[in-house]
């Protein structure tokens, strides 16, 4: 556990729309799906994860419809919605430059200066 | 967009609350075991799998409302909370709720009320196209206005309608009453206006059916047409015709003379009143007729200025033109009581109408304001009282860890519930109200019609609720702010020794009960003089005594012989003398309120100062032996007419004492007046017999005229009579004659109608209706604030007395006696009594100069007034600190120390 990386704030949201936009999942399935693609390297605390997801159906960015999962149980499955496609480009493209901003400032040389 | 989404996910949420609530439960639970499960596949036991499972998700029903509050459902379920427990505090306290609804309700009621009438009648447009461009016009020479209100004269009035530059057009009528019938029908007297083809123009109108007149449907100077026509108003179509298409063309008896209809008006065309039933044509005279006499002819007028025109720029043009007319010479002083120079004046149509009720308005308005606030107040007290009592309440809400916020919230929420069922009732008291209006409002209130209930009041009638219940909200709200945990918790009900006015909330309590009792010293204030200028118009001395007289009316038609008119009234007066209980009878062409007689220009040389030829103006009618005695006229000098004043004896005069002192000096009997009108030759000398007191034809508040009275049988010409007066002076109620009086008339004259049948009082009355209602509701408003105040004062005395029972009952076990416990209580009502009552008295002192354009004989400053409202208040304030006295004097100090 200890060696799992820490969210930054506000990148749950990100990171869901992402793990949507690859296809249609339930709550849980987006947990194992962010897990998988990290590598496992991403700890989320599971409940937190509702109120995120409640919040960006609330804002419009994903759409939920009840399903059926793969053991054949009703389960609520979230997708994502033209907003939500052009929320995740946008946020994309901000936490690109944001973390090229920082790996530049972190790299930055005494004799820079 | 992102809104938009968040609103309507928000809205589905909360229209189907319970649906969410399930979906989440299975949501998570589905989480939760779908986890388990894959615990359990990775090896571990059932049990262990769904403790860890339920571990890892951490506390299920935090998480549940973090889900909420992220769809925005926390605050619609706490404010749902907020209502439901805002319901059952009222429920629990259903005094409070009654008296604070009912109180807003009535507030606002009032309030709402007399926006709407205030809104319909000042504000409304008038219902012409454009109204804003219509204006009334008026005429005065050398700064003396017509014989009757609002008119404008022919000269003027045909110089400017020739060319205008200002206008687009200028329109004139005179308002009348015709007998009418169609052939064969029932006869009935209805009012009609007689208007210039170009009135219609002005007003923008189209017939509903048929045409309008045309200019040439009255030859120009005669002032006759030549062929009569008529409009009929939608009323009257309907009523006689039912409303065909054929009417047009259809011949009606008017006044006994075949008239033609023409067009019909549409529903909503009423002008000048709703009364007008039917239109003639009206074609004003040239000053210089065909025969080269001089005419003046007052009417009423209206023009459009041109767009961009102000009523000034129309008022400098119409005195141009007024100045560049003929100039009718002396014949303008029997309209003007001047020849000088005329002057125009435009006004606006809309504030000519409402001159009249405008300042009585105001003042309603202003008093209902104040109405508002006391109600607020009151409630806002209440509200107060009972946060104290509610102290441990909030507390233990506070303890348990409902914030600031979250408390005034409630405390909000509490105040605009009952500001929500107040505002309801006040509405609904409102729209009752409204539908009463026309037969509260006098009949000469101007623009009933406009008053409506529509959005706008509805509007102001939200706007007050809401701002009533903020009003009387925030304070207990900013109380509760202030919440002490521990002192609340440990406080048990009793108010600091010593301490009336020590808590803030006892302090905020009385300053508020001061400044209710201002407030209803103000009203009273107001509502004292209003009286007491209703009481002085009905008292006043009009010069004639309206006890007992029965008044009537009767047209005659065009043409009846005026031999003939002289005896039907002398045979119908001597048929009505014999009838039991009839005193008096006499008749002439003049009464008080109704019609004024004729009008009087000439030169003559006062006895007085005979070298001099000075200018005479007078009222002038015909009048019956009687008629001074049967109107109760006081005779100052002199005789009466008497039979033997024939059309054959010497003619004589009776002037008033107006007419006396102004034209006749210290001799008036025997003094000779030259030249009078009444169509007899014009070396007429015309000798003074008598003089009488002076008569106010209309309003008290009017001036008295110079008048002149002669006598029936001597008047030349039918035309100065068309419509005689009949006077009744009976020994007891006249009402029970009325159906007498009619029988009589009608068997003696079959063929003709008695109009305008009332008793002299009621006339008095009619005039008075305005003043009276401005009156009785200044003193509803009144007694209401002086109610609430009074009850406001009892429930604050009682409630401080209950929290200070505990001192009370150590005082007492102290040898306090029954006085000085009752003087611990007195002395409050006293500061609070005094102080309101002073500030009431002072603001009322101020405020008052602007009644004084709605007094009649009371000054703004009455001294009756301002002593009989701090007596009234003084005396309901010992009213209601009676029981609290008492309860607090005969208090056991054990109980109380219990």
């Amino acid at each position: 556990v200890g060696k799992q990386a820490e969210l930054f704030q506000g990148t749950l949201d990100l990171l869901i729309l992402k793990a949507v936009s690859l296809g249609a999942l339930h709550g849980y399935g987006i947990l194992l799906r962010i897990q998988q693609i990290s590598k496992d390297r991403l700890e989320i605390q599971q409940g937190s994860l509702y109120p995120a997801l409640y919040r960006l159906e609330h804002q419009g960015f994903i759409a939920s419809e009840w399903g059926e999962s793969d053991n054949k149980r009703k389960a609520k499955y979230y997708r994502l919605t033209p907003a939500g496609r052009r929320q995740l480009q946008e946020s994309a493209r901000t936490w690109n430059e944001m973390t090229d901003i920082i790996a530049g400032i972190l790299g930055t040389k005494p004799e820079e200066v | 967009m992102k809104f938009v989404a968040s609103l309507r996910s928000w809205i589905i949420s909360v229209l189907r609350r319970s649906r969410v609530e399930r979906d989440m439960d299975e949501e998570l639970r589905f989480h939760i075991e779908q986890y388990a499960g894959d615990l359990v596949r990775a090896g571990m036991s059932a049990a262990d799998a769904r403790r860890r499972a339920h571990v890892e998700f951490g506390a299920i029903e935090a998480r549940k409302d973090e889900c909420r509050e992220a769809i925005g459902l926390r605050l619609a379920d706490e404010v749902t909370g907020d209502v439901r427990y805002a319901f059952r505090q009222l429920r629990r306290a259903p005094a409070f709720a009654a008296i604070a609804v009912l109180t807003m309700a009535l507030g606002i009621g009032a309030t709402t009320t007399l926006f709407s009438v205030t809104y319909g009648v000042l504000l409304n447009p008038l219902p012409w196209p454009e109204a804003d461009r219509l204006v009334r016009l008026t005429e005065s020479r050398a700064g003396h206005d017509p014989r009757v209100r609002g008119t404008i004269s022919n000269g003027p009035y045909i110089a400017w309608h020739a060319r205008g530059s200002t206008i687009e057009a200028i329109g004139g009528w005179l308002n009348g009453a015709v007998t009418g019938s169609i052939a064969g029908g029932e006869a009935a007297r209805f009012r009609i206006a007689s208007v210039t083809p170009t009135l219609f123009t002005v007003l923008k109108a189209r017939p509903l059916v048929g045409r309008l007149f045309a200019d040439d449907d009255v030859p120009p100077n005669s002032g006759v047409a030549s062929r009569r026509l008529i409009i009929l108003s939608f009323g009257l179509w309907q009523e006689r015709f039912g409303g065909g298409p054929d009417a047009i063309g259809r011949i009606l008896q008017i006044d006994g003379k075949p008239t033609t209809v023409v067009g019909v008006m549409p529903r909503e065309f009423a002008f000048p009143d709703r009364e007008t039933r039917a239109w003639l044509p009206f074609t004003v005279p040239s000053v210089r007729g065909d025969v080269g006499v001089t005419r003046i002819t007052i009417f009423q007028a209206l023009a459009r200025l041109r767009p961009g025109v102000t009523p000034e720029q129309a008022s400098a043009e119409g005195t141009a033109r007024a100045r560049a007319a003929p100039d009718p010479g002396l014949a303008a002083r029997a309209m003007f009581g001047s020849d000088g120079p005329a002057e125009i004046r435009a006004v606006p149509a809309i504030d000519q109408m409402t001159a009249d009720v405008m300042p009585a308005l105001m003042v309603l308005l202003a008093a209902v304001i104040l109405l508002l606030v006391t109600a607020t107040a009151n409630v806002a007290s209440l509200q107060l009282a009972r946060a104290t009592t509610r102290h441990r309440e909030i507390a233990i809400r506070a303890a348990i860890g409902a914030g600031a916020s979250r408390l005034t919230r409630q405390l909000v929420v509490e105040s605009s519930i009952l500001g929500v069922l107040g505002g309801a009732g006040g509405l609904g008291l409102a729209a009752a109200l409204d539908r009463a209006l026309p037969s509260v409002l006098p009949a000469d209130f101007p623009r009933v019609e406009a008053i409506r209930m529509d959005v706008r009041v509805l509007l102001f009638a939200v706007g007050v609720s809401m701002v009533v219940s903020v009003g009387c909200g925030l304070l207990p709200a900013v109380q509760a702010r202030r919440v002490h945990l521990v002192e609340s918790l440990s406080d048990d009900g009793s108010a600091p020794v010593g301490g009336g006015l020590r808590s803030r909330t006892a302090r905020t309590r009385a300053f508020i009960m001061t400044g209710q009792l201002a407030i209803s010293c103000m009203l009273l204030v107001g509502a004292a003089l209003l009286t007491r200028s209703f009481v002085a118009l009905l008292r006043a001395d009009r010069g004639y005594d309206p006890t007992n007289v029965l008044t009537a009316q009767i047209p005659l038609p065009d043409g009846f012989p005026i031999e003939r008119r002289t005896a039907m009234l002398e045979a119908l007066a001597g048929r009505l003398r014999a009838v039991p209980g009839v005193r008096d009878v006499a008749y002439g062409n003049a009464l008080p309120l109704l019609t004024v007689g004729g009008y009087a220009a000439f030169k003559m040389r006062p006895p007085s100062n005979p070298d001099t030829e000075v200018q005479v103006d007078a009222i002038e009618r015909g009048v019956s032996p009687g008629y001074f005695a049967a109107l109760g006229l006081h005779l100052a000098a002199g005789r009466t007419f008497n039979d033997a004043d024939t059309a054959t004896s010497p003619m004589v005069v009776i002037v008033n004492r107006s007419f006396a002192a102004r034209y006749l000096g210290a001799t008036p009997i025997g003094a000779v007046i030259p030249h009078l009108g009444m169509c007899r030759g014009d070396d007429d000398r015309w000798e003074v017999v008598g003089v009488v007191g002076d008569v106010h034809q209309g309003s008290v508040a009017d001036p008295v005229q110079p008048e002149l009275f002669l006598p029936f049988r001597q008047i030349g010409c039918p035309a100065a009579v068309a419509q005689p007066i009949l006077v009744v002076r009976t020994a007891a109620d006249p009402l029970p004659l009325v159906g007498v009086l009619r029988g009589v008339f009608h068997q003696q004259e079959p063929a003709l109608a008695l109009d305008s049948v009332m008793t002299m009082e009621d006339r008095v009355m009619t005039t008075l209706a305005k003043p009276r209602l401005y009156a009785v509701v200044l003193v509803g408003f009144g007694a209401f604030a002086l109610v609430i105040a009074g009850v406001g004062l009892f429930g604050m005395l009682s409630y401080n007395v209950a929290q200070r029972a505990r001192e009370i009952g150590v005082r007492t076990a102290l040898g306090a006696q029954p006085l000085d416990i009752a003087a611990l209580v007195f002395r409050q009502v006293a500061v609070i009594g005094v102080v309101g009552i002073g500030v009431g008295l002072a603001m009322s002192f101020i405020v008052t100069s602007a009644l004084a354009s709605v007094l009649y004989g009371v000054a703004p400053h009455d001294a009756a007034s301002f002593a009989a409202a701090p007596l009234i208040l003084a005396a309901i304030a010992g009213l209601s600190c009676v029981a609290p006295i008492r309860r607090a004097a005969r208090m056991d100090p054990l109980k109380a120390l219990r």
